[in-house]
């Protein structure tokens, strides 16, 4: 058992899913790295591909790197599946969790997850203008990978309402949190990749993300305090932890802002089960809307999502789907291929810096409430409170990020033609592609199984589900696409050029 | 420093080591009755300022919502027991 009134800054580096998101994520990453020297040690992961029409299902699946050719489909897939369980129940197993339920969860979500990625990249659901003529067809969906993420989000939904005893059973697989934050540490090799195209917009894109930070702590948090206390008049403390969950970033803020003001655990549980629905309704909605209204926008698009849409997992998932309905509609509109990842990128930056500050914000308002609110005698506020609370899979994202721009600023001294560079994207490209949309994938199926909408009716929710609703679509959504303007507006994601 | 772990078990809040269990409905009242504790056990002599660390066991918090948030909080307490004339001394 953890020690728990001996707890150090390394405390939890084995045992959190925090900290294995980081070791997860650099484990693949050093993998990718060492093409600098010669060998693609990452090509093996398997790589769906669009099909149907005059293109045949064997050509669905493939080894995302050339090296690995010869491994074929089935081969890519079973070798992907073995490096990824064995690292996962590793994980598992160091987390003490149940590992055979996990493995046997695990299993299941990953082939379920993998059938539902090939299967939606059939050319009528994924194909566009651009590359329809090539299957055989006259028209498609048009919707990219975006139909996978869709399809996997409402199978894992199917699964957790109404199949519940088997949802209930790979809910020890289903880690949406542990998945997206993985997903999120490749992301980090992807923005380095990206910087080693366009440094100065990936450099605008983080400083202008810093600016949400603003936003959410001081606009929204306030504006739904307000809402919560003087039109819903919810108690204090409901209030204080409400309003962190819908306007910072959704269970990790709710839990941290219930810890600061000393809430009882039942207002954590209540308020994180209103969010994790929210998040998925969010989830659903917004891009297709924000695709419908913002072509013109897509960063301001990317980064208000960020702003909006509540937990990690929810937002990265939201900013992907965004991706690539707003990619796939442009190529339609005027045949533009704008390059992948860079509304996604905006919408989580945007969500890194609010996630990062979580921690002190939580401080403060655990000074204000035990010194001014609840003035309890005698009693302090640590200052460990800020590290414990710190997402640790943020060091993940920037030590990748940072390692390919040192390599290209340091090593390669800014030349984005140098055969070092040539040879980290190598390494990088099945990490930062195939890999973090996998985890991405796992994430959508995740979230589904472990949404169960009917808790929306059988929890005493009462007022809070009306403050929720008042305050994300009637000021967080409206102030986020606002701020998102300022800040972003004239922005453009980069074409394709080759 | 005297160590407590911290649990909250749907209706009280409670604090525990080896020597010492508490219950209360609220924090200010399991305050009272650690110091109370304190003073029955002897841990605690008059004129003395003790530093009580409780650590708030993430068990409590159903598994589902721990992988958002692996830590709940910690609380540090100062316990005084002044002398008759209202001295203390800080151990």
């Amino acid at each position: 058992m953890e020690d728990l009134t001996h707890r150090k800054w390394y405390s939890g580096m084995t045992t959190s899913e925090d900290w294995w998101a980081v070791w997860l994520g650099l484990a693949f990453f050093f993998l990718g790295l060492l093409s600098i020297f010669g060998p693609d040690l990452v090509g093996w992961v398997a790589k769906p591909a669009k099909w149907g029409g005059t293109v045949a299902l064997s050509h669905g699946l493939k080894p995302a790197g050339k090296a690995y050719k010869s491994l074929g489909p089935w081969g890519s897939l079973f070798v992907t599946y073995a490096f990824f369980t064995v690292a996962t129940c590793i994980g598992a197993f160091a987390m003490k969790w149940n590992v055979k339920k996990y493995f046997i969860g695990w299993t299941f979500i990953f082939f379920l997850t993998y059938a539902i990625w090939v299967f939606f990249h059939h050319a009528f659901f994924a194909a566009n203008i651009t590359n329809r003529a090539k299957f055989g067809l006259d028209w498609s969906l048009s919707l990219g990978g975006g139909a996978s993420f869709i399809a996997a989000l409402a199978i894992g939904l199917i699964i957790g309402n109404f199949f519940k005893g088997f949802a209930n059973f790979l809910s020890e697989a289903a880690k949406p949190e542990w998945f997206i934050k993985t997903a999120i540490v490749y992301l980090g090799v992807k923005v380095g990749y990206m910087a080693m195209k366009a440094a100065g917009f990936v450099f605008h894109l983080a400083v202008a993300g810093a600016a949400a930070t603003i936003v959410a702590y001081l606009i929204f948090w306030p504006g739904t305090y307000m809402i919560a206390r003087k039109i819903f008049k919810l108690p204090r403390k409901t209030s204080a932890v409400l309003s962190s969950g819908i306007s910072i970033c959704g269970v990790s803020a709710a839990v941290a802002t219930a810890g600061a003001v000393r809430a009882k655990p039942i207002i954590t549980v209540m308020v994180s089960a209103l969010i994790v629905v929210y998040a998925v309704i969010e989830l659903v909605i917004l891009p297709p809307i924000f695709t419908a209204t913002m072509m013109n926008q897509p960063i301001v698009a990317g980064a208000s999502l960020g702003m909006a849409v509540k937990t990690d997992g929810a937002d990265a998932a939201a900013g992907a789907v965004l991706d690539e309905l707003m990619r796939n509609r442009k190529a339609d509109m005027d045949g533009t291929q704008w390059e992948e990842g860079w509304i996604t990128t905006s919408a989580v930056m945007t969500k890194i810096w609010i996630d990062m500050f979580i921690g002190v914000w939580a401080f403060v308002l655990a000074l204000v409430w035990v010194y001014r609110i609840d003035r309890k005698p005698g009693e302090e506020v640590p200052f460990s409170e800020i590290w414990h609370r710190f997402p640790k899979f943020v060091l993940g994202y920037f030590f990748t990020w940072f390692a390919y721009l040192f390599i290209l600023m340091v090593i390669a001294g800014g030349d984005a033609h140098a055969p070092i560079v040539a040879a980290a994207k190598v390494g990088a490209k099945p990490v930062e592609g195939v890999m973090r949309k996998l985890f991405f994938m796992l994430t959508f199926t995740s979230i589904g199984i472990i949404t169960d909408f009917k808790k929306l009716a059988e929890a005493r929710f009462g007022r809070m589900i009306f403050v929720y609703f008042v305050a994300l679509f009637i000021f967080i959504v409206p102030v986020a696409l606002i701020v998102g303007y300022i800040f972003h507006h004239g922005m453009m994601v980069p074409i394709v050029t080759s | 420093m005297i160590e407590f772990t911290l649990i909250h078990d749907g209706k009280d809040w409670i604090a525990e080591n080896p020597q010492i269990r508490v219950a209360a409905s609220t924090l200010e009242e399991l305050d009272r009755c650690i110091k109370a504790s304190l003073i029955r056990e002897g841990a605690i002599q008059p004129g003395e300022v003790k530093k009580v660390f409780m650590a708030f066991d993430n068990a409590t918090i159903p598994q589902w919502i721990r992988q958002y948030a692996p830590h709940y909080f910690n609380r540090v307490l100062k316990v005084t027991l002044a002398l008759p004339d209202g001295t203390i001394t800080e151990t």
